[in-house]
């Protein structure tokens, strides 16, 4: 995925990971392709065999961690090894998984976990409240958040919260938040014995259990027979590094390997014309453009309404993302029940743009773009194209490109770009919108709106789902007239796999259908 | 090598005085050594160098993190000895490479040398395997191309190795796995799978057969060249001029009196090549998605992981100097001039 290479962004590129990949409606007619590529049969998956997985990126820094997997190689090992509390599905709603339920209390303050029973690890141990509870602690220590524990580490009341028996777990919050559940449902927190991650010996309770790993090169993994969902049709599955995309495109061809993630879109055609099937997802990844609210000329709020009307979303998706993508409507998070989609989609008008800059004072405006190659393949292509499209409205674009973006500069750039996986409003909000020590870690627009923060923060505590996304509809209808990001579209997942294999489906949350090639038969 | 003056071959050659032939060749090679244990020293400084002015590898490695984790950024400084003079670094480094200590590894905590070894090992059969298929080959075309030189054949041959020479040896790569294994025939796989479990490349030979003819195809034109130049001279030299008329076969003459006149200036070119291949096979390493160093370097440079790139260097650097010290040894040895030179 078009992560971030360098290391400047290395935490953050862990926090969006946390949010999850990429995701998405299945565009029906995505949908169907791929379910029609699908070997075409529809007979029974049989079991046994090995699948090979070529896994985008990896290196030394490859780790098993559970809790701060880097690129897509760990996000697709962590997700078989380990499980959380809760999962995300293929349509990106909440579903029970090492919990069978999550209740919160009245007032969103104290949640209570039940845990699934008769779940063992993969040493045969059972899976106990305490596991589960230990797992959370390592991830949001307050001294050392991982991924996952940004948020979990400010709100939770580690003094209050108790393990209740073996079964039920009590987690107390300090402030009420009425979408906790959703913070335990992602693949970075999933439950390890005594929460004690051994690197020479990784032990989850994933349908496949932990054989081999070399960091960078090639693992495997076994088919955990005592699994306490449907146990996994393959024997073993080998997740294999790839840094190249040619290599992973040839090996998938040859016969290889069966499945790989992150297909390059240009290769769509040659691998449907091998005989292999194209997974496309419907995906939440944005590449955005960021103005800065408080500096000239953006602190207009008529300057940023005409820098969104400049943009031609659909040019943008053809040519950046080869038409893999959906239109963007300057709000994010897509997949989130409360996404506004009734708001008007907005479009290129240049003509108002220019009256809106005329009435604002800034007829013939000169911006600088900051882009770089480690926001993602796609930012340099959509400036470029932002800086073309802008000359139609007298607005002329330098386009500047960092080596790295991601270095002391970023957060203070006046206009640039930024990267952003799925993820729901709420937190989104908090992370991108809210000043530094509200917990806007990355809010590179310097947004800083009372009212719209709280918007979001009424909502965080109500647990009523329509009273909620009532209040975050009007947050989003405020970023929506005065925000400072240009959303312009949202990238879809394509991932692709071989002519024999069985079970696969699109999932608007990670890659390769969540990575559950449990499902999967070759 | 420096000229030294031939003794005139009608003139007896006096028996070295004062120390035997073996002696002398022990002091030559000694010499040699030393020499190469210099070049090696002088690239450790050069490395070590160049490695600590890159600027600071924790605030690079922390990048955003550098300010708010203290704790990583300490262990990371401790590691990397930062607040030492750099005199003391670079003899603390040096010390640890002749002990064999490595390192550690910043990216991962691993030791240095658990990480590599298996990657220089596979690197070096890489190499090994296309010299083996390479210079046969190299040998063969060139003599059947100086054979029939400026005819059809000579040209025709010399057209296909410049045009071999000019393209990059990532491009025939890829030709070959389109070729070989994906668009039109599926006979060998198209990229190196190793198992995790102790496995190397080499336990499914058919993985290395397109890996080893890139390699091959890469390198064989210019060894190939350069020894149908030499053939070609020689074969104008006035002693095979000789040899023909007194009626020895061409194919004697050609082995005996013209190949063996030829192979010095191969091996030179030849030692090369083979070093080159050593730090140079990233672009092979990366399209095959072999394990070996030239990708661990670039891996490593990128995650700005000092201890790795400092002992990858060394390695590289140290098989330069080793295969050229081997050339060099051959070239002498199968010179009979300059082999009297040394015993003399």
């Amino acid at each position: 995925m078009n992560q971030p290479r360098q290391n400047p962004g290395f935490s953050r590129r862990q926090l969006l990971k946390y949010s999850g990949l990429g995701a998405m409606a299945v565009g029906g007619s995505g949908f169907l392709a791929a379910c029609g590529d699908d070997g075409g049969d529809g007979g029974p998956q049989s079991a046994g065999g090995t699948l090979i997985h070529g896994a985008t990126g990896g290196g030394t820094k490859d780790t098993l961690d559970p809790h701060q997997p880097v690129q897509a190689a760990d996000i697709a090992r962590c997700c078989n090894l380990y499980e959380p509390l809760l999962f995300w599905n293929n349509d990106y709603q909440l579903e029970p998984a090492l919990a069978e339920s999550v209740e919160a209390s009245n007032d969103a303050i104290t949640w209570t976990v039940t845990m699934r029973p008769d779940v063992t690890f993969h040493n045969g141990q059972p899976v106990t409240a305490n596991d589960a509870w230990l797992s959370i602690r390592r991830v949001a220590d307050p001294k050392a958040p991982l991924s996952a524990g940004g948020q979990l580490s400010q709100i939770i009341d580690f003094e209050s919260s108790k393990v209740v028996d073996d079964q039920t777990l009590e987690i107390v919050l300090n402030t009420p938040y009425a979408i906790l559940d959703s913070l335990l449902a992602e693949y970075t927190l999933g439950i390890i014995p005594g929460g004690e991650f051994d690197p020479a010996n990784p032990v989850g309770t994933g349908p496949f259990k932990y054989e081999s790993f070399q960091a960078g090169k090639t693992s495997t993994f076994k088919k955990y027979t005592d699994y306490w969902g449907d146990a996994a049709f393959l024997d073993e599955l080998v997740i294999q590094d790839f840094t190249d995309d040619n290599a992973k495109v040839n090996a998938l061809q040859a016969g290889q390997i069966q499945t790989v993630d992150n297909l390059p879109y240009n290769l769509v055609e040659t691998i449907e014309g091998a005989g292999g099937g194209v997974l496309i997802a419907e995906g939440g990844q944005w590449v955005p453009f960021t103005m800065r609210v408080d500096q000239a000329p953006f602190d207009d709020v008529r300057v940023r309404q005409a820098m969104r009307l400049i943009v031609d979303r659909q040019a943008m998706i053809d040519q950046t993302l080869s038409g893999y993508g959906s239109l963007g409507n300057d709000l994010y998070a897509p997949l989130d029940v409360a996404y506004a989609s009734d708001l008007p989609q907005r479009e290129q008008d240049i003509d108002q743009a220019k009256s809106l800059l005329a009435a604002a004072g800034q007829d013939g405006l000169q911006v600088e773009l900051f882009t770089g190659d480690d926001i993602s393949s796609v930012a340099p292509a959509a400036a470029n194209l932002f800086a073309e499209q802008a000359k139609e409205a007298g607005v002329e674009v330098k386009v500047t490109k960092k080596t790295p973006f991601y270095d002391d500069d970023y957060l203070s750039y006046t206009f640039a770009q930024d990267f952003w996986n799925t993820r729901n409003y709420i937190p989104q909000a908090v992370v991108g919108t809210f000043p530094p020590e509200q917990g806007g870690t990355y809010n590179e627009t310097h947004w800083d709106s009372a009212e719209h923060r709280d918007l979001v923060n009424a909502a965080a505590k109500e647990l009523d789902e329509a009273k909620r996304n009532d209040l975050l509809h009007q947050a989003q209808e405020i970023e929506y007239e005065e925000g400072g990001l240009i959303i312009w579209g949202f990238r879809q997942q394509v991932d692709a796999y071989g002519a024999n294999v069985q079970g696969l489906e699109p999932s608007k949350y990670l890659p390769l259908g969540n990575y559950k090639f449990s499902k999967v038969s070759v | 090598m420096t000229q030294v003056a031939l003794p005139d071959p009608l003139e007896e050659v006096a028996p070295p005085r004062g120390r035997s032939g073996g002696a002398a060749w022990a002091l030559w090679l000694a010499r040699r050594v030393g020499l190469a244990v210099l070049s090696l020293w002088l690239v450790s400084v050069l490395v070590f160098l160049a490695t600590v002015s890159l600027g600071d590898p924790v605030r690079a490695i922390l990048g955003r993190d550098y300010e708010s984790n203290v704790a990583r950024r300490e262990q990371l400084e401790a590691q990397l000895g930062v607040g030492d003079s750099i005199v003391t670094r670079y003899f603390d480094w040096l010390g640890g490479l002749f002990t064999g200590d490595f390192g550690t590894s910043l990216a991962n905590q691993q030791p240095v040398w658990e990480q590599i070894s298996s990657n220089v090992v596979n690197t070096l059969v890489l190499v090994l395997l296309a010299a083996l298929v390479m210079i046969p080959l190299a040998f063969g075309i060139a003599m059947i191309s100086a054979h029939y030189r400026r005819r059809r054949p000579d040209t025709v041959i010399q057209t296909i190795l410049l045009a071999l020479a000019g393209v990059p040896e990532f491009v025939t790569g890829i030709l070959l796995v389109a070729l070989f294994s994906t668009t039109v025939f599926h006979i060998f796989p198209a990229v190196t799978i190793v198992s995790p479990t102790g496995g190397h490349p080499w336990d499914d030979p058919n993985g290395m057969v397109l890996p080893v003819a890139t390699l091959v195809l890469a390198v064989t034109p210019y060894v190939s060249r350069i020894v149908r130049a030499t053939l070609l001279e020689v074969l104008d030299s006035d002693y095979v001029e000789l040899a023909r008329l007194k009626g020895i076969p061409e194919r004697v003459v050609m082995r005996k009196h013209a190949l063996l006149n030829a192979v010095v200036p191969g091996i030179q070119v030849i030692a090369l090549q083979l070093a080159w291949l050593a730090g140079g096979v990233v672009l092979v390493e990366t399209l095959f998605a072999y394990p070996g160093v030239g990708r661990q370097l670039v891996d490593s440079v990128r995650n700005h992981d000092v201890p790795m790139v400092q002992a990858l260097s060394m390695i590289i650097a140290a098989v330069y100097i080793v295969v050229n010290l081997v050339a060099d040894v051959l070239s002498i040895l199968l010179t009979p001039r300059a082999r009297t030179a040394i015993s003399s």
